[in-house]
């Protein structure tokens, strides 16, 4: 297993600068013109472009018969993709918030995460469920939520979270072939949205034409040899700027992307904590029950001397996420966090 | 040279200012025609700004500065 070599970016391309909605988008509509079973539907998908600018232009690329605005209800339209997807579409499917999971769960992971599997691998859900998450714009409490590792835990979906624009494309190119149910979790705060706090990472180059980034593999999103930080999303970015700020008094920190909760590429984090012997997770959802956790335990089922300190986590305490900023910003896992649990793992 | 011009968003107020939210080409690039050079809003509208012709790009407002409608933004030579 090599995670330093995933080709994620073959040399020869040529490259644009992208924000990571336009890479998203761009990917769709690749798949769209090379495929017409794929169809994209959801709340406010079509002349709007998606509140977070998931679709925009795909409309009028595409024509209302294959970007559908769909009336709000979730449990219609998630079914409606789930039975297209099972006579040989490939729909994608947007949950406007992954927060809105609560009134379509049923549909999510009984019946897109289940049939594969109820009817003796006999029926294929080749279905992608998109969806907006993360916190950081004062959105509220059920606005602002990762819940990746609810979704995660439920067997039988695929759930994959790009940090970068260059994944943001292949991951989708990847999800949309991929013959499971495949949930993307787009953060807002990666989109590079124009009225969202700027964050410079959210636009970078992104290679043109087709290509997939595997499902599965993670990246090393920056090399170090003192302590791991295992994250994924929005704090991938977070991770790098604390790790830009914290190598000015030489501390070599070594960033992980997951880019993905199932599968998770445990390998890529086994390799890392064997050479750094410190680990950091960082993860925007809640704490507890879920995949800090789970990063964890990996590395305590495996071999728990590989830790030569105490595990640092930082993540989203077990509270519902405050609507007040300075109140949201103390809960979310932002760069004063993390770089207080660097620090307490190098000080050991 | 092809001046490149902040693009009227908002018909109602001609002399609006907008944001230059987001520069996607670095001062002194080459770019092609209909290349995207920037993403510019307006009350929160925001359109892309597509190069009007091919040339070498250079930027005559930084990212996030309050541009008048119209004003140039970028020149192509």
């Amino acid at each position: 297993m090599t995670v330093t070599d995933t080709p994620t970016v073959p040399a020869p391309r040529a490259s644009r600068r992208l924000t990571t909605s336009k890479a998203m988008v761009e990917a769709i509509a690749h798949e769209m013109e090379r495929n017409p079973e794929v169809i994209y539907l959801g709340e406010d998908v079509g002349a709007y472009g998606g509140i977070f600018s998931s679709t925009t232009g795909l409309l009028d690329r595409f024509g209302p018969d294959r970007v559908i605005d769909t009336p709000i209800s979730e449990t219609a339209f998630i079914g409606l993709g789930i039975g297209a997807a099972v006579e040989g579409m490939r729909p994608i499917v947007e949950l406007m918030f992954a927060d809105f999971m609560g009134v379509c769960l049923d549909q999510i992971y009984n019946h897109m995460a289940k049939i594969h599997f109820e009817s003796g691998g006999n029926v294929k859900v080749p279905m992608v469920l998109t969806t907006a998450v993360g916190g950081g714009y004062s959105d509220g409490a059920q606005h602002s939520q990762c819940l990746w590792g609810t979704f995660a835990h439920l067997p039988g979906m695929k759930v994959v979270v790009p940090s970068t624009p260059a994944d943001a494309k292949g991951l989708m190119t990847a999800a949309i072939r991929d013959d499971n149910p495949v949930v993307y979790m787009f953060h807002k705060g990666v989109m590079g949205l124009p009225w969202m706090a700027k964050n410079p990472r959210a636009t970078d180059d992104v290679p043109d034409g087709e290509y997939e980034v595997p499902i599965g593999k993670a990246r090393v999103a920056r090399e170090g040899g003192d302590v791991t930080v295992v994250t994924l999303s929005l704090s991938v970015h977070h991770a790098l700027d604390v790790a830009e700020t914290v190598a000015e008094d030489g501390i070599d920190v070594e960033v992980i992307d997951l880019r993905s909760l199932v599968p998770l590429d445990r390998d890529a984090i086994l390799t890392s904590v064997s050479k750094t012997g410190r680990l950091v997770v960082v993860d925007e959802d809640y704490r507890s029950f879920g995949l800090s956790g789970e990063v964890v335990a990996t590395v305590a089922d495996h071999d728990p001397t590989l830790l030569r300190v105490p595990v640092q986590r930082v993540a989203v305490p077990d509270v519902p996420i405050p609507y007040s900023r300075p109140l949201e910003y103390a809960v979310l896992p932002r760069h004063d966090r993390i770089e207080s649990a660097v620090r307490r793992a190098v000080a050991v | 040279m092809t001046e490149v011009p902040f693009p009227q968003l908002s018909k109602e107020r001609p002399d609006a200012e907008g944001v230059l939210s987001t520069w996607f080409v670095t001062d002194g690039q080459a770019v092609a025609a209909d290349q995207l050079l920037a993403e510019v809003q307006v009350d929160k509208v925001s359109v892309e700004v597509p190069a009007p012709a091919a040339g070498v790009v250079h930027l005559l407002v930084e990212e996030e500065a309050a541009v008048r409608q119209g004003e140039p933004i970028a020149r192509i030579e």
